[in-house]
């Protein structure tokens, strides 16, 4: 595939054959070497055919393989005339991190370690078979998580009112339809609020290691030495079963409004078509699902922190420093060539990273930009950065999820074999408890790349800039 | 009851790379005992066989445009009746019925205590999702999201 060097970390894959406007990725120049044969560049260039797509087709530099839409994808169209993919939002809706700080510091509780993991391991459900911090959840009840998100998780007494200014969207998108999601989405969801979930989800406690930015680590609470954990959890089975559930009723109605794609899981219908607004519609209430579930987790981590280390809720100091969502499609204002659009934004394995002043952010941060939340694998490092003025100009407000895996389950786990990850964890300062056999093979620090060179490339690219590094040191897997 | 657990997993399905996920191929010499196959495969990759006793059965009955849909829906009706109602089946039987399939599937309720879990599949994709004939009988390839 031709690719275009536009800078040292931004390449593009020049329009051509059905694609509508060019495809843009951001990665360094080795990244892009290893990319060259792989199909998510392909990938990159079947989004650009979507209809109503603007600007660019992006990728960020965790670009892998994903359906449809690649992971790291991020598409803009436009609201009026284009149209709406569940492949674009992926199947685990509002897959995304939160951020909790603490009033701890690693020293203080480093004895401690062994049993704290113990206690988040047992306070935290997380595969099949186990049942939520709620368990027997009404139907009414259910309808009133997905239609009111965090709202009913403060009515219900699991939310402070800084928790909701902390999330995006402050946790609920309004134009939910719990009406819109199925039967089955509604019995695979029932028992799974407050559970955590298997594949690449986590808590992950961790200390300060590093400020880049003390303005911004000040406004967000961060300081060296503290203690933090990070929530990774999405909208478990119910989000799973809505994306099927569309992509099912969407790739049957394609052919009927004119809509001819190259891949299957990118099927798309017109955002005004009934389908497309019935979509959006159960999409969000999944999404409020979503943060529902971050929000249980983290009362859940709350209280095995405060039993473990029996101390008061004012010494813990347990508090939300920002949740965002990185698997989601939403509606924003950007300018596109010199013109202000209302678009349908696609961020799939990617996070919103609004600029400084932008209205939708907290008082406390809104002067310096949108917090951003991008975990590394599970024994080196994750980052908190902020957004740029140059990612609304250039991104569409989007920066990078994640490390982005080098290496496929199966080979992860081949490279495993004869290995004793838990005690190299260990070695690595990391304690880990794990349910599902094969999972800490198939998650182990080297089938990601180095976070650390993926926040380097959207740094270098002016996107989003490090405020600070977070040291893993105890992990729980799903 | 049928009992096809002499279906070892080498036999059943091999696992091919997917960056993210799990894919598998598998093949059968015909095209009712592929749809079965898979359903024992499912089965496989979430949970060990050895402790699933045979106790109960499970019935899905439907149609679809393709087989390729067939295997995405019946797929993904087994994988409800794990992850919405906690049922893990061992074998699985299929036949032709009404111009779809009916499937039986044989297990019993999962129980964490004593089935070991293997890894929990969460959606079955289309993502290069194929059933055909090959030189030998029929071939799927199947990518699920994990």
């Amino acid at each position: 595939m031709e690719l275009r060097r536009i800078h040292d970390y931004l390449w593009e894959i020049p329009k051509s054959g059905a694609m509508r406007v060019p495809g843009r990725i951001y990665a360094s120049a080795a990244m892009i070497e290893q990319l060259r044969d792989d199909p998510a560049l392909q990938q990159v260039a079947n989004v650009a055919t979507l209809p109503g797509i603007v600007g660019y087709s992006l990728a960020m530099p965790d670009i892998h393989w994903g359906y449809g839409f690649p992971i790291g994808g991020v598409a803009g169209i436009d609201a009026e005339h284009g149209v709406i993919s569940p492949g674009g939002v992926g199947y685990d809706i509002n897959c995304g991190v939160r951020l909790v700080r603490t009033n701890l510091r690693y020293d203080e509780i480093a004895p401690h370690v062994e049993r704290l993991a113990d206690a988040l391991f047992a306070a935290v459900p997380a595969g099949v078979g186990s049942e939520g911090a709620i368990p027997s959840l009404s139907l009414d009840e259910m309808k009133g998580i997905l239609r009111d998100g965090m709202n009913w998780a403060a009515r219900a007494g699991y939310a402070r009112a800084t928790d909701l200014d902390h999330t995006e969207e402050n946790g609920c998108l309004k134009m939910a339809d719990p009406d819109a999601v199925s039967e089955n989405a509604y019995r695979r969801g029932r028992k799974q609020l407050g559970t955590l979930g298997s594949g690449n989800h986590f808590l992950e406690a961790g200390r300060v290691d590093q400020v880049y930015h003390p303005d911004a680590a000040r406004a967000l609470g961060l300081e060296p030495g503290q203690v933090t954990l990070i929530i990774h959890s999405g909208s478990r089975g119910l989000g799973h079963q809505t994306c099927d559930d569309y992509l099912k009723i969407i790739g049957r109605r394609m052919e009927a409004y004119g809509i001819h794609l190259p891949d299957r899981q990118l099927a798309a219908v017109p955002i005004s078509s009934d389908e497309g607004q019935a979509y959006l519609g159960a999409m969000a209430a999944a999404a409020n699902f979503a943060w529902c579930n971050r929000q249980l987790i983290m009362r859940l981590a709350e209280r095995a922190f405060l039993e473990t280390l029996r101390i008061s809720e004012r010494d813990l100091g347990f508090s939300l420093v920002y949740d965002v969502c990185h698997n989601i499609a939403k509606f924003e204002e950007h300018t596109v060539d010199g013109r202000t659009m209302r678009l349908c934004v696609h961020r799939k394995g990617a996070t919103r990273a609004f600029g400084p002043g932008h209205p939708s952010l907290p008082a406390a941060v809104r002067a310096l930009g949108q917090p951003v939340l991008i975990p590394g694998d599970m024994g080196r490092y994750s980052f908190v950065l902020i957004g740029s003025e140059k990612a609304m100009r250039e991104s569409l407000g989007s920066t990078c999820h994640g490390a982005g895996r080098v290496m496929s389950r199966a080979q992860a786990k081949k490279s495993a074999r004869g290995r004793d990850l838990i005690r190299e964890l260990a070695e690595a300062g990391v304690t880990i408890r794990y349910q599902g056999r094969g999972t800490v093979a198939e998650e182990m620090p080297s089938a990601y790349k180095d976070v650390a060179d993926v926040v380097g490339v959207m740094e270098a690219a002016g996107i989003s800039y490090r405020v600070a590094r977070l040291k893993p040191f105890l992990v729980v897997k799903g | 009851m049928p009992d096809n657990s002499e279906r070892g997993d080498g036999e059943l399905f091999r696992e091919f790379e997917h960056t993210g996920d799990i894919g598998i191929e598998l093949d059968a010499p015909s095209r009712i005992e592929l749809f079965a196959r898979a359903l024992v495969a499912i089965g496989r990759l979430m949970v060990e066989p050895d402790g699933i006793r045979l106790l109960e059965e499970r019935r899905i009955e439907l149609a679809a445009a393709s087989d390729a849909d067939l295997m995405h829906d019946l797929l993904s009706a087994a994988l409800n009746l794990f992850l919405a109602d906690g049922f893990i089946w061992r074998d699985a039987s299929v036949a032709e019925k009404d111009g779809g399939l009916a499937a039986t599937l044989s297990g019993e309720p999962f129980d964490r205590r004593r089935h070991s879990l293997i890894q929990e599949l969460k959606a079955v994709t289309y993502h290069r999702l194929s059933v055909e004939k090959s030189n030998n009988g029929w071939r799927a390839r199947i990518v699920f999201d994990v």
